[in-house]
């Protein structure tokens, strides 16, 4: 059994030990174990979590929220041995840190510890979790994405809970700079971060969450998924009343790690969420975003750009749950696949029988670069109630003759204008992204990525 | 320049334009006018290079070399320019973006090199202030979000910027109010020289009250029917499409 008081692995744990069938997630070492003291409060939780893993089946092709993406976990207890090697080093150097300039408060988590200082700010409280209060343990305990009997992976970082920070700007305040969160990567060990953001009432910030790892940037080639890092993130988050979250989530590593990121939000009174999410393909890019209005008034606008190649894979679950009458939802994703690259888009609206005069509308756009891409988009609405205005629209195409033939009428070549109707199409979102710095290095990110030159 | 014989085209299985003859020289202007349907757009599409129209026989000399041998943006890097009757949107590719990229293009088919980055920002923001549209356009995505009138002052500017031997314009003063009709008209005025032409597709006189042409062709059921001087522009507003016994296809 993995968790706080085996160090060890379990003697019955081995090489010899791949024979047995696997069902469940409990079966698994994923060969971390918290060497914190953390409050008692926490263990319970974690410990909850724990058992909670023996309920949950590993994703098959079966498994409907892993349809696509099961093949991509490469989950079996054959890499542990590899796995539990520790890589450290005292250098904290994030791998994006020289390729945009923006003056943040950053929290550095590599391999699920909290690596360097922690920023300090008379507003902005950042406490980690071995010193968290009762109460914000309960607040933990009590997160979205905690709470939520569909993420399986949110439980496993749970059950092997590490460390992380509880973030709380306090009310009516300002961030007068973003928050940049870093999950660093060093190494095959897996890990396991997570953080806990509450904006007070009238609060307003922009939060950066950056996946990176520390070694092998861009390297082209992807191990086999039984071989490669398990990086399983969790972000809850609260915003009381009338406060403002802009995030900006990115993760550009296209290298061998396997990342699964959790985010929840939950939305007071007239709280504002609005997100931006590039994400680029590795083994497999994992994200799934929650967002619950849970009172009126509350509104969220979720932006995601996924762009892979080769054979890398993007799967992007986001859920919206209108729980609460008069919220407005908005979102907008869209993905280009490359290659024999795969993307997968699953997009939930659910409003619930309270929550008339429900504003919502989501549009997915894709697009196919190569006849061996794919891309499996499913838009998803539960309406319950019966006074709303809920609008879907997903696409999924080709690049437009008619715009191809207007660029190459002023002197374009056909091969560089639809580098340049690509490069369009998710720029279009990009721009829209309200921090610039990130804004211009993700447009020359995505410049790159694609091969165009002006 | 541009040397069109016994020109033959269709669009979907049908003929359009049914041997048409027009012949322009260095320095001249022409205005082509004709009813809807006659086949002014079709001629204009098949110089720009439009795969969707057929050329099924005939001939187009452009500068000695045939045009019709050369590909849609070959035909532009010697040169050759259209303003679209309905210029298309291209969100998420800025302005400021397509035209540097087109510049280029067009530099480098000259042997010349990248444009300056400065110098370039120079002139797009003269260009665009010509055509009296709000610099803030040069970053928007092309043509995205513009009405019917920016989007045909964008023409221009793109005109300007690219300084074509020959321009073609299909019907760029169709629905322009006075003011934009006469940004149009100064950007075609601006662009005269010794050295270019311009071919005038329009459905009205009005455009050549601001614009003296050298020629005024009448194109009607895929054949060039009549030619003279300005004053056959005149004489068509005051008498009609049907005194050259013409009756108007589509609603005029």
């Amino acid at each position: 059994m993995p968790g706080w008081a085996s160090k060890k692995k379990h003697p019955h744990k081995g090489k010899h030990n791949v024979m047995k069938t696997i069902n469940t997630l409990d079966s698994i070492d994923f060969g971390v174990a918290s060497s914190l003291h953390q409050p008692q409060e926490l263990k319970h939780f974690s410990a909850d979590k724990q058992a909670k893993l023996a309920s949950w089946t590993i994703p098959s092709r079966k498994t409907e929220a892993w349809k696509y993406s099961a093949n991509r976990l490469g989950l079996n207890a054959a890499n542990i041995e590899e796995a539990s090697v520790n890589v450290r080093s005292a250098d904290v150097t994030t791998p994006y840190q020289s390729a945009y300039s923006l003056d943040s408060y950053t929290v550095v988590i590599r391999n699920g510890q909290i690596a360097g200082d922690l920023p300090q700010h008379a507003h902005l409280r950042i406490t980690r979790f071995e010193d968290l209060s009762p109460e914000q343990c309960q607040q933990v305990a009590e997160g979205v994405t905690a709470s939520s009997d569909q993420l399986m992976f949110a439980d496993l970082n749970a059950a092997y809970l590490q460390n992380g920070v509880f973030i709380e700007l306090a009310d009516k305040q300002t961030l007068d700079k973003p928050l940049k969160i870093v999950f660093l990567q060093q190494g095959a060990e897996n890990s396991f971060p997570r953080v806990f953001v509450s904006l007070g009432k009238n609060a307003a910030m922009t939060m950066i969450e950056e996946s990176a790892t520390q070694s092998g940037l861009n390297s082209s080639d992807l191990a086999p998924a039984s071989s490669c890092a398990l990086v399983n993130s969790v972000t809850d988050i609260r915003l009381s009343a009338n406060s403002q979250l802009t995030y900006l989530k990115m993760n550009l590593d296209q290298d061998a790690c396997k990342h699964i990121a959790s985010t929840g939000v939950a939305l007071m009174r007239d709280a504002r969420f609005e997100s931006y999410n590039l994400a680029l393909g590795n083994q497999l890019n994992r994200h799934d975003l929650i967002v619950k209005l849970l009172e009126p008034g509350a509104e969220c606008h979720l932006n995601g750009m996924c762009v892979t190649k080769d054979r890398q894979h993007v799967d992007s679950h986001t859920s919206i749950e209108h729980v609460a009458p008069h919220c407005t939802s908005n979102e907008n994703y869209r993905c280009i696949a490359d290659d024999k690259s795969q993307i997968v888009f699953n997009g939930r609206i659910h409003i619930h029988p309270d929550a008339q005069k429900t504003l919502g509308s989501m549009s997915n756009k894709n697009l196919l670069l190569s006849s061996e891409a794919e891309i499996d988009a499913k838009p998803e609405l539960e309406i319950y109630a019966d006074d709303v205005k809920c609008a879907h629209g997903t696409t999924i195409g080709q690049l437009d003759e008619t715009e191809l033939y207007y660029l190459q009428t002023r002197g374009i070549t056909r091969e560089q204008a639809k580098l340049m109707l690509t490069l369009g199409f998710v720029l279009e979102l990009v721009r829209a992204c309200p921090v610039t710095e990130i804004a211009d290095f993700w447009e020359q990110t995505l410049t790159t990525i694609l091969g165009y030159k002006a | 320049m541009l040397e069109i014989k016994n020109l033959h085209a269709s669009v979907e299985g049908q003929e359009i334009l049914k041997g048409l003859n027009l012949t322009v020289k260095p320095g001249e202007i022409h205005a082509i006018m004709g009813p809807n349907g006659s086949g002014k757009s079709t001629l204009s599409q098949v110089l720009a290079g439009n795969e969707a129209y057929d050329v099924t026989s005939g001939s187009i000399t452009y500068q000695g070399k045939d045009l019709l041998d050369m590909a849609t943006e070959e035909r532009a890097r010697e040169g050759l320019f259209l303003a679209f009757q309905y210029p298309v949107e291209i969100p998420g590719v800025s302005n400021l973006q397509f035209m540097k990229t087109a510049i280029n293009n067009i530099r480098r088919h000259r042997g010349l090199d990248e444009v300056n980055a400065a110098e370039f920002m120079k002139q797009a923001k003269a260009k665009i202030e010509q055509v009296n549209l709000d610099p803030a356009f040069l970053k928007r995505g092309v043509n995205e979000g513009f009405s019917g009138g920016e989007k045909k002052r964008n023409e221009i500017m793109q005109m300007l910027m690219l300084e074509p031997t020959l321009a073609i314009l299909d019907e760029t003063d169709s629905g322009l109010d006075i003011d934009a009709l006469k940004v149009v008209a100064d950007g075609v005025n601006a662009l005269r020289a010794p050295d270019r032409a311009v071919v005038m597709i329009t459905h009205y006189q009005r455009l050549l009250d601001y614009i003296v042409p050298d020629y005024v062709h009448v194109l009607a059921r895929g054949q060039i029917i009549k030619s003279g001087g300005k004053e056959l522009a005149l004489e068509l507003e005051a008498k009609g499409y049907a005194w050259l016994g013409i009756e108007e296809e589509a609603s005029a």
